[in-house]
């Protein structure tokens, strides 16, 4: 059973704090993602499990032994970079091998390896081509060739979409759940586009300033985002602006809603809801249509509404929202069930 | 201006000026080494060639004499030593030193690439100042022929570490490295099937440069009184001054073959020397659909 272990990381370049209180659970066979902007230290994480950075504080652990200590090249991690890391002087078939040669696998057992994972990722047929004469997809999926081919413990992946135009990257992310299904090896994936993580996870960590934010599956972390932060980044958001009336209830715009929070009396806050929470609703809010895009399967629109100093987002299918256009009259309303509150800085 | 008058000016600035910076930098290159070649192969008094005698008398004879002193081949055979042996200690200190500066110390860059440069600013009559101060205390070291190999790598360290620096920020080393490293290679792997054969330009030509800065170092072989070939062509040229410069044309000539063996040599490979799929053919087809997704992404 192969598990990986973070356990109260902590790693700092100088005076910059990269990790902070780092703890995460990887389960046997599971894609966890983690998620976050440039710079909340989720590739220095991957890069602490790979060996290749150290924690100033804190423990590895791989199916239960610690591999704090343990250099990078006797750890057993397979790992797809971001930028393409082929060696230019190997063909794709030698780049596979490199790995089970450092192992010393035997002549034949080794072509049979290469092969079956060159066939795994699609590229039998380009075994003797260099990394020049290929694609950058088809760079990558070698490069995921190659991490597969050691039979790895942890599949390490960082960013390995980003340098791909979007087909490709949809197609080449695609075929990585597939094969991590497949094969059931136990991956952390790094990156920054929440699509990308949501698609493809079992769980999300979603990261900000060295901690994780929030751990939890991609619904959970969609429909009940513990903060203000993981909101703001997992899609797009309303903010709307309202006054606590206790615990559990809220005023926007002089009318009383039911929403779950513990917030005191009086206190600003944020109602922080889903463009595709907010409906349109000849009872709620009235107000102006200031922007509408036709985006084929949906509709986004956004309203000035009267009463509320903010603009608000409405996504959803139907004819009643393609219709309207700039400067239209209409009214929104919101799923009460999955609103968030957030104390207001003011 | 009509417009036939400014197409025959595009053509003339595009082709004509281009063309002609090419034969004349040819020429300028070119003239001194037919002169030196007529000189020192033709058997013709100086005073007499010109256009009438060019093609007159022309002799190896020159070449075939320096050949034959007895002094000329220990010389040849000392310098090709000592160029092995420096360009032996500089891929020795010099690579494994650029490649730990660009991984672990890049901050220290700027700093390595000056001191490296010092050699080439400091005279080597100042190093040799410095060898006859330290001569005394070191002459069971200064004895030996190859006492030279630290000071022409140290005099070639402006041109090796430049080159080297240059091939590995070609690269992406830290990629590599990591990449190498968390297949399973250690550090000599890493260095000897990863970065040695992506350094293989770069580490050619600070070969080659080493290699000229040795066959053309005079004045520390001439201190420690070391017979080596530029040592003994200052003397040859004197006595026989025909056959000495002959020498001189024959190393050019071998410089610019050297420089045709590197441009070959550092071509990029577009086929295994062993290909994969021909040595099991259950993976030469493979299925269309296959093969498009392949060639797809």
């Amino acid at each position: 059973m192969t598990t990986l272990r973070f356990d109260d990381i902590r790693k700092t370049f100088g005076t910059t704090v990269a990790l902070e209180e780092f703890s995460l659970d990887v389960r046997e066979g599971e894609l966890v993602s983690l998620l976050g902007p440039s710079g909340c230290g989720k590739t220095t994480a991957l890069r602490v499990a790979a060996g290749f950075e150290t924690g100033d504080r804190g423990s590895v652990h791989l199916s239960g032994n610690e591999i704090t200590r343990v250099p990078a090249h006797k750890r057993n991690m397979g790992m797809v970079f971001q930028s393409y890391s082929l060696f230019p002087n190997l063909s794709v078939a030698q780049n596979v091998e490199f790995g089970l040669r450092t192992r010393k696998v035997r002549t034949e057992e080794r072509r049979r390896r290469t092969m079956a994972v060159l066939d795994l990722v699609q590229l039998a047929s380009l075994a003797d081509r260099y990394p020049h004469q290929l694609s950058g997809g088809q760079q990558q999926r070698v490069a995921l060739a190659r991490a597969l081919a050691i039979e790895p413990a942890v599949l390490l992946l960082d960013e390995p979409l980003s340098a791909l135009d979007a087909k490709v990257r949809t197609t080449l992310r695609d075929e990585i759940r597939r094969i991590q299904t497949e094969i059931g090896t136990t991956t952390l994936f790094v990156t920054h586009d929440q699509e990308e993580a949501l698609t493809i996870s079992d769980r999300i960590a979603v990261m900000s300033e060295g901690r994780i934010e929030q751990l939890g599956t991609p619904m959970q972390i969609y429909r009940q985002p513990s903060s203000g932060f993981v909101a703001r980044f997992i899609g797009s958001l309303n903010e709307i602006p309202a006054i606590s009336k206790g615990p559990g209830r809220i005023e926007v715009a002089g009318r009383d809603y039911a929403v779950d929070h513990t917030h005191p009396i009086g206190a600003s806050l944020s109602l922080l809801i889903r463009p595709e929470d907010t409906r349109l609703d000849p009872t709620g809010f009235a107000g102006t249509v200031v922007n509408s895009h036709f985006q084929g399967a949906a509709t986004r629109i956004v309203v000035r509404v009267d009463t509320i100093d903010s603009l608000v987002e409405v996504h959803g299918v139907g004819d009643d929202l393609t219709s309207l256009q700039p400067g239209a009259r209409t009214a929104v309303d919101f799923e009460r069930s999955r609103a968030v509150c957030e104390a207001r800085s003011i | 201006m009509n417009r036939r008058l400014r197409s025959l000016l595009g053509i003339f600035g595009r082709r004509f000026v281009p063309t002609m910076v090419l034969i004349v930098s040819f020429l300028f290159f070119l003239a001194p080494l037919v002169t030196l070649a007529r000189f020192s192969l033709q058997n013709v008094p100086t005073i007499l060639l010109g256009w009438s005698t060019l093609f007159d008398k022309w002799s190896l004879s020159g070449l075939t004499r320096a050949f034959s002193d007895p002094n000329f081949w220990p010389s040849l055979s000392l310098t090709l030593r000592l160029t092995l042996g420096t360009v032996a200690l500089t891929m020795l200190v010099v690579v494994p030193t650029a490649i730990w500066v660009h991984l672990r110390l890049p901050r220290l860059r700027s700093t390595i690439e000056f001191l490296t440069l010092l050699p080439y600013m400091i005279p080597a009559i100042a190093m040799v100042a410095g060898i006859v101060v330290v001569k005394p205390h070191v002459r069971w070291f200064l004895n030996s022929d190859l006492s030279l190999i630290p000071f022409y790598a140290v005099l070639a360290l402006p041109f090796t570490y430049r080159s080297i620096d240059a091939g590995l920020r070609a690269i992406p080393l830290r990629v590599l490295v990591d990449a190498s490293r968390s297949l399973g290679g250690g550090l000599a792997s890493t260095i000897m099937k990863v970065l040695v054969p992506n350094l293989r330009a770069a580490l050619i030509s600070a070969s080659f440069l080493t290699a000229a800065v040795v066959i053309g170092e005079f004045t520390i072989a001439n201190t420690l009184l070391k017979e080596t070939l530029p040592r003994f062509q200052a003397t040859y040229v004197g006595r026989e001054p025909q056959g000495g410069y002959g020498l001189n044309l024959l190393a050019i000539l071998v410089t610019v073959a050297l420089f045709v063996i590197l441009n070959r040599l550092t071509r990029r490979k577009t086929t295994p020397r062993r290909p994969y799929l021909t040595h099991d053919s259950s993976f030469e087809e493979q299925p269309r659909a296959t093969t498009l997704i392949g060639e797809g992404l």
